[in-house]
């Protein structure tokens, strides 16, 4: 049987019911507000509603939403104290609901209230629990006054639970969806830090990241190296607004001793956060500067966070967010992003700067590998941190035989290489010494200049070798042309003294030989001064070749007759010719090359012997052999004859005379004209110097 | 040739030889009172002579003046480990070297060989 009563109560069970589904589908906090505030509270047959939550810290009741109240009154409700003696107040406390079904009744119950809100009738305050804790209540103002039998107050009640249910569940999925959200901003942060290593260019995108989606405003600020702050990035949505903060930061520039702020976290390293930015609060920053106070205001800032960049116990610089016009005021999830957002900035740029120094170490290695000196660096323990190429092959020790070890181990002589080795500071000038050192049995003359700095001493190292050889030839050239010279000068002088001594009456045979003496060793003078000039000039290429068509054999005969002239007795000269091609060379040069070879036989022939000449046919070359039945050559003096200055037994060969050139001379002169000169010997029994001159 | 006739125009008996071999023969068996002494010569060496002029009983006394074109220090210091009494640098003045010898010969019998000897390492001509 149905009577208008089971008939309304059917009826509102079903438009529950309808109410319900509808805040099943609803999935975000906005919707399922907007499901019970209107569906809900239509179906509650309620004409306003509202739905107020406990703050996070427990004192406080926030009014999230309500639908048809009066805008001004709701506003002024925003929030209110859970211990205060107003309804909601008294549910969320109890967790029971409240019934007031007029009035008359209300203002009863809640004096405080009389003069507020009196286009209401009855009122049902409802706490919103899940698992039995209650978060908040939802309030239904009627337009009428209601007795709450026990059927309405039971699907009143059931209401608030689906409500509450929904609310709870679309909360959830908001946090989660933030959170989401979050993770997703930070692997897109992470992704930017990660993808170059300019990181003042990284950090400024990084910025642009966090507007508007984190804040309205983000900036970045780096320690620069004398403690100054520098603004790094500035960014918001509006590029006219950074233009503005810009000149904003050029008028104000920030102080480093401020008590709070950007400032403060660079200087402490901890972090700052202001969920809200009271007045209070900004009269203490601003103090009396009426235009700042201004500008402040128009930005309407409302909430800040200000965390350091800090890598490895430093502060490198701060990641600042506002929330003004626009954003919600920060969260203590906004404050924990920031917060992991800052530690990831600071090990991208702490990477960067490592990766710039190690970068410029790496290059440095590399310069100095091709770098001519060898440079090897020791550290205070004595142990090699560095050896470059150079180094290695002064040293005859390679780069990976020598790092990480003594460097005494490594090159036994290097306390006899560096002990003399005045060190200086960095940017005093070198004063490299040239020492000696045995390596591997080769001595070595190496030049060595050492820098001492903080990390040990870097010792700069050529091998000078070289050059002192050459110093050594040169100073044998003096050495050697001065004796050359001294001689035959001595003999002249020496003869001429004596012709002219008035106290002696020379037989007229010594005379004679003293003048032929003067004659001789003028002309020996001559010889080994025109051989000292030539080698000068062959040293320096400058001799020129006077190339015709001769005829060796027709030279060689010229040779031996010359030298038959001069020769000893015990000397006998020979000139034996097997066909003869003709050649292309200087007739004057290969006539000197054989008149020095021919004269060198007769010299090193004390004991006398023969001496042949021997031109003949090679292939497609002319071959002169000079061989004689002399000294010989040891073995190892073979190459070194034809050395400049190089003589065998110096001290011996006194009378057979002679600068130490001739053979030297030889054998530029037939390179000079394409040719080869060698010898053969074998010590006591002579030598056969081969001269082999291209066909023409 | 020169020192021959320069000596002798100052009195004194000159014996030549053109070789190490002979002088140290000559040296021995005619005792002079001073061996003119040329360093480079064919064969055995100025050097070699002195050394056994000094090894024989017989001519250990005699005093060595050296003759030479080497004037470096290390040449000097050999002459002077060699006990030579003088060493004279090529060119020189052939004119004086027979006063130079007896002035030698003199301070030797005075007993100033040492002193003539330590004198070596100034020495820069006659």
């Amino acid at each position: 049987m149905s009577t208008p009563q089971t008939h309304d109560a059917a009826d509102r069970a079903r438009r529950l019911q309808r109410v319900a589904e509808l805040l099943a589908e609803a999935v975000t906090p906005q919707q399922v507000l907007d499901a019970i505030l209107t569906d809900g509270v239509r179906a509650a047959e309620a004409h306003a509603g509202a739905i107020g939550v406990l703050s996070a810290d427990g004192e406080n009741i926030e009014l999230l939403a309500q639908r048809g109240y009066d805008p001004d009154l709701m506003s002024a409700w925003a929030t209110f104290a859970v211990d205060a003696q107003l309804p909601m107040s008294e549910v969320v406390r109890t967790g029971e609901p409240l019934f007031i079904s007029s009035l008359a009744e209300r203002n009863r119950l809640y004096p405080s209230l009389s003069h507020l809100g009196q286009e209401g009738n009855a009122l049902a305050v409802l706490p919103l629990a899940i698992h039995g804790a209650v978060f908040g209540g939802l309030s239904l103002s009627f337009d009428r006054d209601i007795v709450f039998e026990h059927e309405r107050r039971e699907l009143k009640m059931a209401f608030a639970r689906q409500a509450a249910q929904a609310l709870a569940r679309s909360r959830l999925y908001a946090a989660e969806q933030a959170m989401r959200e979050r993770m997703t901003f930070l692997a897109e942060a992470s992704e930017l830090l990660a993808s170059s290593l300019d990181y003042n260019r990284t950090l400024g995108r990084l910025a642009q990241l966090c507007v508007p989606r984190l804040a309205d405003w983000c900036a970045i600020d780096i320690l620069g190296p004398d403690g100054e702050i520098e603004r790094l990035t500035v960014a918001h949505e509006d590029p006219e607004k950074v233009r503005w903060a810009l000149e904003l930061q050029e008028r104000y520039p920030p102080d480093p001793e401020a008590p709070r702020g950007v400032a403060n976290v660079l200087r402490t390293g901890e972090p700052e956060f202001l969920p809200t930015i009271s007045p209070e609060l900004l009269d203490e920053a601003l103090g009396d500067d009426d235009e700042l106070r201004e500008i402040v205001n128009e930005l309407g800032l409302t909430s800040s966070i200000a965390v350091p960049l800090r890598v490895r116990g430093r502060t490198l610089g701060a990641l600042s967010l506002i929330a003004a016009d626009t954003h919600e005021p920060f969260t203590s999830a906004d404050f924990e992003l920031a917060l992991e957002l800052a530690r990831r900035a600071a090990v991208a740029v702490d990477n960067a700067l490592l990766y710039r120094k190690a970068e410029r170490g790496a290059n440095a290695a590399r310069a100095l590998a091709y770098v001519a000196d060898g440079v090897v660096l020791i550290d205070h323990e004595g142990v090699v941190r560095h050896w470059n190429q150079a180094a290695a092959s002064i040293t005859n020790v390679a780069e990976e035989d020598a790092l990480d070890r003594q460097v005494r181990e490594v090159v036994p002589s290097w306390d006899a290489l560096t002990t003399h080795v005045p060190l200086v500071a960095p940017g005093a000038a070198a004063r490299p010494v040239t020492v000696p050192i045995v390596i591997d049995g080769d001595e070595r003359w190496v030049s060595v200049a050492g820098v001492r700095f903080e990390q040990g001493t870097v010792y700069a190292l050529q091998d000078v070798s070289e050059e002192r050889a050459l110093e050594k030839t040169r100073s044998d050239f003096v050495t050697t042309a001065s004796h050359e010279l001294r001689t035959p000068l001595a003999a002249v002088y020496g003869a001429i003294r004596t012709l002219r001594r008035p106290d002696v009456e020379l037989a007229e045979e010594d005379q004679a030989q003293f003048l032929e003496m003067i004659e001789a060793e003028a002309t020996r003078l001559a010889r080994i001064v025109d051989q000292i000039l030539l080698a000068g000039q062959l040293d320096a290429d400058a001799v020129e070749l006077e190339v015709s068509e001769c005829d060796p054999s027709e030279i060689a005969a010229r040779v031996i007759e010359s030298a038959q002239l001069h020769a000893p007795e015990s000397i006998s000269l020979s000139l034996d010719v097997d066909g003869t091609p003709k050649i292309s060379c200087d007739e004057d040069k290969l006539r000197q090359v054989l008149v020095n070879l021919v004269d060198n036989a007769v010299k090193y022939s004390p004991g006398g012997g023969h001496v042949e000449l021997r031109v003949r046919n090679g292939h497609g070359s002319c071959v002169i052999d000079v061989v004689d039945e002399g000294l010989g050559i040891p073995p190892g003096e073979r190459e070194r004859i034809f050395e400049k200055f190089y003589r065998l037994d110096p001290e011996q060969t006194h009378g057979v005379g002679g600068s130490g050139l001739g053979l030297y001379i030889c054998r530029e002169l037939v390179e000079r004209m394409d040719g080869h000169l060698s010898v053969e010997s074998e010590p006591g029994k002579g030598s056969r110097f081969t001269l082999e001159l291209p066909a023409r | 040739m020169l020192c021959r006739v320069n000596l002798s125009a100052s009195g004194m008996d000159v014996l030549e030889a053109e070789d190490g071999r002979t002088a140290l023969e000559l040296a021995r068996s005619e005792r002079p009172d001073l061996v003119l002494l040329d360093v480079m010569m064919p064969d055995v060496d100025g050097w070699m002579v002195a050394r056994e002029l000094a090894d024989d009983e017989r001519t250990r006394e005699i005093p060595i003046v050296f003759l030479t074109a080497r004037a470096e220090s290390g040449d000097k210091r050999m002459g002077q480990q060699l006990g030579g009494v003088g060493y004279i640098v090529k060119p020189f003045d052939p004119v004086t070297i027979g006063d130079f010898v007896e002035r030698v010969i003199e301070r030797v019998e005075r007993g100033e060989r040492e002193q003539l000897t330590r004198d070596i390492s100034s020495t820069t001509g006659q």
